[in-house]
């Protein structure tokens, strides 16, 4: 690293110290968003994966639970029962709900499911138990931690009123959170008793999975069967298409307020340097010198600004957290170093942006 | 002047003329110059602000084309070089000194005049000691790790100088050295520069309008418009320690029409 470059950096503290400063907000909103974003994409489809049906069953068209409707009766389930080779079949309903305490509401993903099954219910619990009968809800613990739920309380859904009995885990699908009652509770919550909105199939150990799906497609019409997987990358693809856009359109914003404040500095430093390079190019500066200046002093502001943003990242996030239950976040060293590389390059574009001032400079300017 | 035998042609200039604009706008800053410079020489382009002095220094320097005519530089037409062994020229055969001195300001005394000598193609090792080596030279070794800001007008020039002569280069232009320094201060510059063409065999080319040290030069050549109007050769040894008000180096003070020169 060239001395001057860093001489020019030092002669205006403040400024470094802005631009440091903003650089770092920036990587930090970078890293905000690739953590929440891996938080939510795990966070969201935890309920699916952690789920041991061997097969979900909806109605035809019905791809995912997060963004998509499906409507069975309590029909299908039965018929379901009858195809060779299905163990089991246990019934889940999926709404939306409003949950009121005082003078607070908040709507929650209410799963009604059979406990005595066990299929479709809280994936994991932190304090308390399952539900046992009709009166009890079990939340999701950043939900609770949000409103101030606790074991033992009671809320309010839909005017009935529900004891809470457990706290789960693995259950904040980041725009919402779900919550668990019994299946007969979220029928009589939505008004009709057969409803549901899909089965969770258990097939005979040895029996293949694929040719049971297929069998249930043929037995049972208006129904569409999907292996754990497929229905969890459905899933995953209806998450990541709902909430990519918008973290990628916040990643680009970060990326271009970054790439603009560094290039600004960059030539502000040129112009102010104007009189030295040109005194450089007349001495006879080699051609990558003043370039490499640029580089540099790109890359010492960027790895100053990875540095404060590392620092500052994690009470960040733990700060958010704390105010934000529902926000869940998951760092890694991958997301790190994927955030490092694309600094690292937008450094490189501020450089070659700010370069083009260096060939306005001209070796004349020194003899006046 | 009888050339001396190790005396080597460093600039030549053949009707040279360089004209900036065009149409209405064309103005002429030289016109159909030619002049020869060589090793161990100190030649001194004299004349008033506007004469052409520095625009000559630029062509010489090869920092400009001219409209017509040749400049070759060190026994080559400048045409010939590449702008890469132009920049190379000037960082190792070429060296500058300013009127305003062009230190950086942000490096110190000894940073200033090893950064040439990088540019010269030394390690940084051998630049600082070079560096160092000149200044103990030039007497100033007190100041290597002072800042420009915190340096004199004659410390300042002595260190452009040092940082001049960094990577012993055989030609020296000087623009307007003495005209931010007082007297003694502009002496005592045009003396280093004078010994370094002597003792090192070196050419020196300056451009001033400073009478008070043409005494030093061992041809002065004066600018009026774009042209040279008189040459005057001379000796060291025949020059006198107390110019007179009316002429020096035989070039009268006043013009034709009675107007200072300067």
């Amino acid at each position: 690293m060239d001395l001057y470059c860093v001489r020019i950096l030092r002669s205006q503290p403040l400024r470094l110290a802005l631009t440091v400063g903003g650089i770092a907000l920036c990587i930090v909103l970078m890293l905000f968003l690739l953590s929440v974003y891996r938080g939510v994409a795990d966070g969201s489809v935890e309920y699916i994966r952690q789920n041991k049906a061997d097969l979900w069953v909806l109605q035809r068209n019905a791809t995912n639970i997060l963004r998509g409707s499906s409507v069975l009766f309590t029909s299908h389930g039965k018929n379901i029962q009858k195809v060779p080779n299905v163990k089991s079949t246990s019934p889940v309903l999926l709404l939306l709900s409003a949950v009121r305490k005082d003078d607070k509401v908040a709507t929650v993903f209410l799963a009604g499911y059979e406990p005595a099954s066990g299929f479709g219910g809280p994936p994991e619990l932190t304090e308390g138990r399952l539900v046992l009968n009709n009166d009890e809800i079990i939340l999701d613990e950043s939900f609770a931690t949000k409103f101030h739920f606790k074991v033992g309380d009671l809320a309010q859904i839909q005017g009935d009123t529900l004891k809470i009995v457990g706290i789960s885990t693995k259950t904040n699908a980041f725009v919402t959170q779900y919550a668990f009652v019994t299946l007969s509770r979220a029928q009589s919550l939505i008004g009709f008793p057969n409803i549901v909105t899909c089965y969770l199939v258990k097939v005979k150990e040895g029996s293949d999975k694929l040719k049971v799906a297929r069998q249930i497609r043929e037995r049972v019409p208006g129904v569409e069967v999907y292996d754990h997987e497929t229905f969890l990358q459905n899933n995953i693809r209806e998450m990541q298409s709902g909430f990519l856009p918008f973290i990628y359109t916040v990643a680009a914003i970060g990326v271009i307020v970054l790439t603009a404040i560094l290039s600004l500095l960059l030539s502000i430093n040129i112009l102010e340097r104007r009189k030295d390079f040109a005194i450089m190019k007349t001495l006879g500066s080699p051609s990558g010198f003043l370039p490499r200046l640029i580089v540099q002093q790109a890359l010492l502001i960027s790895s100053a600004g990875i540095v404060v943003a590392l620092v500052l990242f994690f009470p960040m996030v733990a700060l958010i957290e704390k105010m934000s239950p529902e926000v869940s976040s998951k760092s890694s060293a991958e997301q790190i170093v994927v955030v490092v590389l694309g600094v690292g390059l937008m450094s490189l574009i501020s450089s070659l942006v700010s370069m083009q001032r260096l060939r306005r400079i001209y070796t004349l300017e020194v003899f006046s | 002047m009888s050339r001396m035998e190790n005396q080597t042609d460093v600039v030549q200039l053949a009707s040279v003329s360089k004209i900036f604009g065009s149409n209405e706008h064309k103005t002429i800053a030289v016109q159909d110059i030619s002049l020869e410079a060589s090793s161990g020489e100190l030649v001194m382009l004299l004349g008033p602000s506007g004469s052409g002095k520095t625009t000559l220094l630029t062509l010489i320097a090869g920092l400009v084309e001219p409209t017509s005519g040749t400049v070759s530089l060190f026994g080559r037409d400048i045409e010939d070089y590449t702008s890469k062994e132009l920049q190379k020229l000037r960082a190792v055969r070429i060296g500058f000194v300013f009127q305003t001195f062009h230190l950086i300001d942000s490096l110190t005394v000894i940073e200033n005049v090893a950064l040439v000598a990088r540019f010269g193609g030394k390690t940084k090792t051998e630049a600082k000691r070079q560096a160092l080596r000149l200044l103990e030279q030039f007497h100033i070794e007190h100041l290597v790790k002072k800042f420009p800001a915190n340096l004199s007008q004659g410390e300042k020039q002595r260190v452009a100088v040092a940082r001049a002569i960094a990577n012993g280069a055989e030609l020296i232009i000087a623009d307007e050295p003495t005209a931010s320094l007082e007297t003694k201060q502009g002496f005592d510059i045009i003396r280093l520069l004078h010994e370094y063409a002597k003792e090192e065999n070196r050419c020196v080319i300056v451009a001033s309008h400073d009478l008070r040290i043409v005494e030093f030069a061992d041809r002065v050549l004066r600018l009026e418009d774009g042209v040279i109007t008189q040459t005057q050769l001379r000796a060291i040894n025949q020059l006198s320690n107390e110019p007179t008000n009316e002429s020096i180096c035989g070039i009268p003070l006043t013009s034709e029409n009675n107007n200072t020169i300067i």
